[in-house]
């Protein structure tokens, strides 16, 4: 990837941002978010009774005089939030190819789920965020723990440097991911989900485990309506498969149709396990998905 | 139906490969995609593992299939037992006389018809038959020799055409069996309306009687034809008593069998002279006769046709119209300047090729110019630009000197070597006396004791003769030498005709035409205004392309201008032509011969139709190929109907 993954003005919009979990885990670290939890900042909270044992610095005298009942004060808490962003580095992501005839560099599945991954990073690392980056599949890398802006130009470089390639057994590499993790969190899963065994094991796991999780599925134009016809041998990228196909209009009707109902069984086996399903095309720009989609979903604040 | 080659069938094992070629796979086209498994699903009804696939529902399979059946069965040569004329050497005779152009037959003209039984006759033939084709006219012609190929043969049989003479029949029969070889499988095939010398009675009609040629086969006669309506311009004459105006005869006939009303028209130099009603009566001639044509005409053109709304026939065009020329036409000149010699006046009028006038001596000379000056009794006071003929000068002039009579008239001798003189005999002509004329540029061709009785020769660059008698001192005019020397000397004078043609040239007749020394070019105009240029070899020409009937016209050109012109007409007058009824049996040498049935076995085959069915499927194929068409299924029908009527 020669060109910048985003330039300023994209990251000044991010820096705006905070992404946002139902569920916060409890960080070990102060963050910048108030927790549910009541806690020792200077932000009131809420009013409860006294109760013996109660710091007595907390009690409201002000109140105790004009009311003769003593309350103590009660105050927001603020914590971190662990973010999990997973990669798909499979070779299935490599696409379409850069030398292809009208293809379009930013439409490319990879460059754009980077893209996505590092602006989702600067939000995380700009919000004091606990930040891990790990990308599955032939080009498997780690990124973080990393917390704090600092870390902004090493993700940066680290993204630069991760390679497509290889096949994903998602379910194995997010069940690892689940075991391994020290602290769940919000963990966002940014990929085609071309995975034969499918993604919904690792789903369980991850869900099992606290994470609270979402999944951008990343398709190319040329994925969904495909520009072939004719007599073809089609090779998959990953495992090599071959599928021979006579591509005519009644063909490529019945695999557009069968792409939408793909779909909608991803987004109903995702919507039973709390996860949220974000299909995105890359022929949209990748920052709508955060400064809209992910928005929508609530995802981003 | 059965197969003349019925191997061929075994090309229906192409239809093998070609369903194997379907059921391969195709040659692929690679490409890498992101992943297989949405195409796994989408095709997993349709794809199998082994090297075939399931031969599907294919238009394009269906039509190569269809191609092939028609093809493998056109190889079988199927074909079907039909009773035909002719078998083994077959040679068929298209009669191309005039009369064959007879429109009475369904096909349109007889020959339209026999051309029809002849590609018939083709298409019949049994396995191994050859044909040959002669087309009969004036000049009988092979179009083909014997053949097998049915092309060819159709090719030959189209590309014949009918003529406007008569048929030479018996030369005909002769090429036919000189063709056939002796072989004893020889089927001669007539197929004509019988006319002409054909005819049973053409010897009592003035034909000549046919004499058979040894013909080793068998000689059949397949008819054509119907009807017998016609009407004919048999004869047209146009001829002139000396000193009188041109008179014209014309004969009709009507060789139907019901009388006609008919009007005939006659025009003078394309102008309408006469036009009346008559009614021909069926069998009988009609002589028409007319005084007093105009005397200086150059064509006319008899017509006959029948009125406008009337309910009779004439099959036959080409017999109602006849043309004529003047005989006068393109003659010289002559001035007969005398006091009154009638012998001389009738004798020069007798001749073709000069238009004689006369002039009064004690006139003089009159303005106008002549080819030719006759000079009887009389010598101008200065001499005419123009050849010249003195008969008895009484005086000297310029060319010549007149000396004193003589009467030693015995000892005529006549110069025979010179070609003027070839066939004067002055033996037994008498002269009473004659002058005594010296020209030393002359020569004597006849002389006698005392002298010269006729001297000639060329001198200023013109022709010059002296008779140094007179005609009325002599018995000359009353012999039969009188019009022998007078024809030799204005022959002399009078240079060659360029047609040498008669009042009328029979259709298909050579025409000699005879340019003068100085044409560079001759061109005919046929009467169709087709046009044909000739470069004079010094030798006459002979032109025979006189196939239509009309007005040809020659002109022969010394640089751009032509400086000599004639025309000559060609007429049909042939009333063996004219007669068309149709001829139920003809009579070759002393047999009687009737219309031919069928009692050969001939076959009939159908590859040429499945061939063209072969062709016609491929071009859908291609038309399928290209537009990607599919066969509709029964269920899309269904549906698609049941939509309609929702």
């Amino acid at each position: 990837m020669s060109s910048p993954l985003f330039d300023e003005k994209t990251r000044r919009k991010l820096e705006q941002l905070t992404l946002m979990a139902s569920r916060v885990r409890a960080g070990a670290i102060k963050g910048e978010r108030r927790s549910t939890k009541r806690g020792v900042s200077i932000e009131f909270a809420d009013y409860r009774d006294y109760a013996p044992g109660d710091d007595l610095r907390r009690v409201d005298w002000n109140v105790y005089a004009r009311l003769d009942r003593p309350l103590t004060k009660l105050f927001e808490d603020e914590e971190d939030l662990a973010v999990h962003l997973i990669l798909d580095a499979s070779a299935s992501m490599d696409y379409p190819p850069r030398d292809g005839e009208g293809a379009d560099p930013a439409a490319h599945k990879f460059d754009y789920a980077r893209r996505l991954i590092a602006g989702l990073g600067t939000v995380a690392l700009t919000t004091n965020d606990r930040l891990t980056i790990s990308a599955v599949g032939g080009g498997a890398a780690h990124f973080g723990p990393a917390r704090g802006r600092p870390y902004g130009a090493r993700m940066l470089q680290f993204l630069t440097g991760v390679r497509p390639g290889g096949q994903v057994d998602f379910n194995a590499a997010l069940r690892n991911y689940a075991l391994q993790a020290r602290r769940p969190g919000l963990c966002l899963i940014v990929s085609d989900l071309f995975a034969p065994a499918g993604i919904l094991d690792g789903l369980n796991a991850l869900a099992g485990r606290g994470y609270e999780v979402g999944v951008i599925h990343l398709l190319s134009p040329e994925e969904i309506e495909p520009p072939l016809s004719g007599d073809l041998r089609l090779v998959d990228s990953e495992t090599g498969e071959v599928q021979e196909v006579s591509l005519d209009g009644s063909m490529r009707e019945l695999y557009m149709r069968r792409l939408e109902a793909w779909r909608d069984e991803l987004r109903a086996d995702c919507q039973k396990r709390g996860v949220a399903f974000i299909p995105v095309t890359t022929s949209a720009p990748w920052e709508k998905v955060i400064l809209y989609d992910l928005r929508r979903l609530g995802l981003v604040k | 139906m059965q197969l003349l080659t019925p191997l061929g069938l075994l090309g229906a094992l192409l239809a093998i490969p070609i369903i194997l070629l379907y059921m391969l796979r195709l040659r692929r086209r690679e490409v890498v995609i992101p992943s297989t498994l949405l195409w796994q699903q989408v095709v997993r009804d349709r794809e199998a593992n082994t090297p075939w696939q399931r031969l599907r529902r294919n238009l394009l399979l269906f039509l190569q299939l269809a191609i092939l059946a028609a093809l493998v069965l056109a190889l079988a040569r199927p074909f079907q037992i039909v009773p035909t004329v002719g078998a083994g050497r077959i040679a068929i005779l298209l009669d191309a006389s005039a009369s064959m152009n007879a429109t009475d037959s369904a096909d349109g003209s007889r020959f339209d018809e026999a051309r029809r039984i002849a590609h018939q006759i083709v298409d019949e033939r049994a396995a191994g038959d050859v044909i040959t084709l002669l087309r009969v006219g004036d000049a009988p012609e092979v179009l083909i020799p014997y053949s097998a190929d049915s092309a060819q043969l159709h090719d030959a049989i189209d590309a014949a055409l009918p003529g406007f003479g008569s048929a030479d029949w018996n030369a005909a029969l002769t090429l036919a069996a000189a063709g056939g070889g002796g072989a004893a499988d020889l089927d001669v095939l007539i197929l004509s309306d019988g006319g002409g010398v054909l005819r049973g009675d053409a010897a009592q009609s003035g034909g000549a009687a046919l004499t058979l040629p040894a013909i080793p086969g068998d000689l059949r006669y397949i008819p054509v034809g119907r009807d017998d309506a016609n009407l004919a311009i048999t004869a047209l004459a146009v001829a002139a008593l000396p000193g009188e105006a041109p008179q014209l005869f014309a004969q009709f006939v009507n060789n139907g069998s019901a009388d006609a009303d008919v009007v005939i028209d006659l025009r003078v130099d394309d102008r309408l002279v006469a036009a009346f009603n008559a009614t021909l009566l069926a069998g009988t001639p009609y002589t028409w006769t007319r005084e007093n044509l105009p005397e200086s005409f150059t064509t006319l053109r008899v017509g006959l046709t029948l009125p406008a709304g009337s309910g009779e026939v004439d099959h036959l065009a080409v017999d109602n119209a006849a043309w004529a020329v003047s005989s006068g036409q393109g003659a010289r000149r002559a001035l007969l300047m005398t006091d009154g010699n009638l012998f001389l006046e009738q004798g020069l009028r007798s001749l073709p090729g000069v238009s004689v006038s006369l002039g009064d001596p004690a006139r003089g000379l009159p303005a106008d110019a002549y080819d030719l000056y006759v000079f009887d009794n009389f010598v101008p006071e200065a001499l005419p630009e123009g050849d010249l003929l003195f008969i008895n000068p009484p005086a000297s002039t310029a060319l010549f000197a007149v000396g004193a009579v003589s009467t030693q008239t015995s000892g005529a001798r006549v110069r025979r070597d010179d070609p003027r003189m070839t066939f004067v005999d002055f033996s037994g002509v008498n002269i009473l006396q004659f002058r005594q004329v010296t020209a030393d540029w002359a020569e004597p061709l006849i002389t006698v004791t005392g002298g010269p009785l006729l001297l000639a020769g060329e001198v200023n660059e013109r022709q010059v003769a002296i008779l140094t008698f007179d005609l009325r001192d002599s018995d000359l005019p009353l012999q039969i030498q009188y019009p022998i020397l007078l024809s030799a000397l204005i022959e002399w004078f009078t240079p060659q005709r360029l047609v040498s043609a008669g009042e009328s040239v029979r259709v298909q007749s050579p025409v000699t035409i005879i340019p003068g020394a100085a044409a560079d070019r001759v061109q005919v105009i046929a009467p169709d205004g087709r046009t044909r240029d000739y470069t004079p070899t010094g030798m006459p020409l002979i032109y025979a392309d006189t196939a239509a009937p009309g007005v040809y016209r020659v002109e022969s050109f010394s640089g751009a201008a032509p400086d000599q012109t004639a025309d000559f007409v060609v007429n049909l007058f042939a009333p063996e032509e004219s007669a068309i009824a149709p001829a139920a049996a003809i009579t070759v040498g002393n047999a009687e011969i009737t219309q031919a049935v069928e009692v050969e076995v001939g076959q009939r085959e159908y590859w040429d139709v499945l061939a063209l069915a072969a062709l016609l499927l491929l071009l859908i194929e291609w038309v399928a190929y290209h537009r990607r068409l599919r066969a509709p299924t029964l269920g899309a029908t269904v549906m698609r109907r049941a939509a309609r009527s929702a």
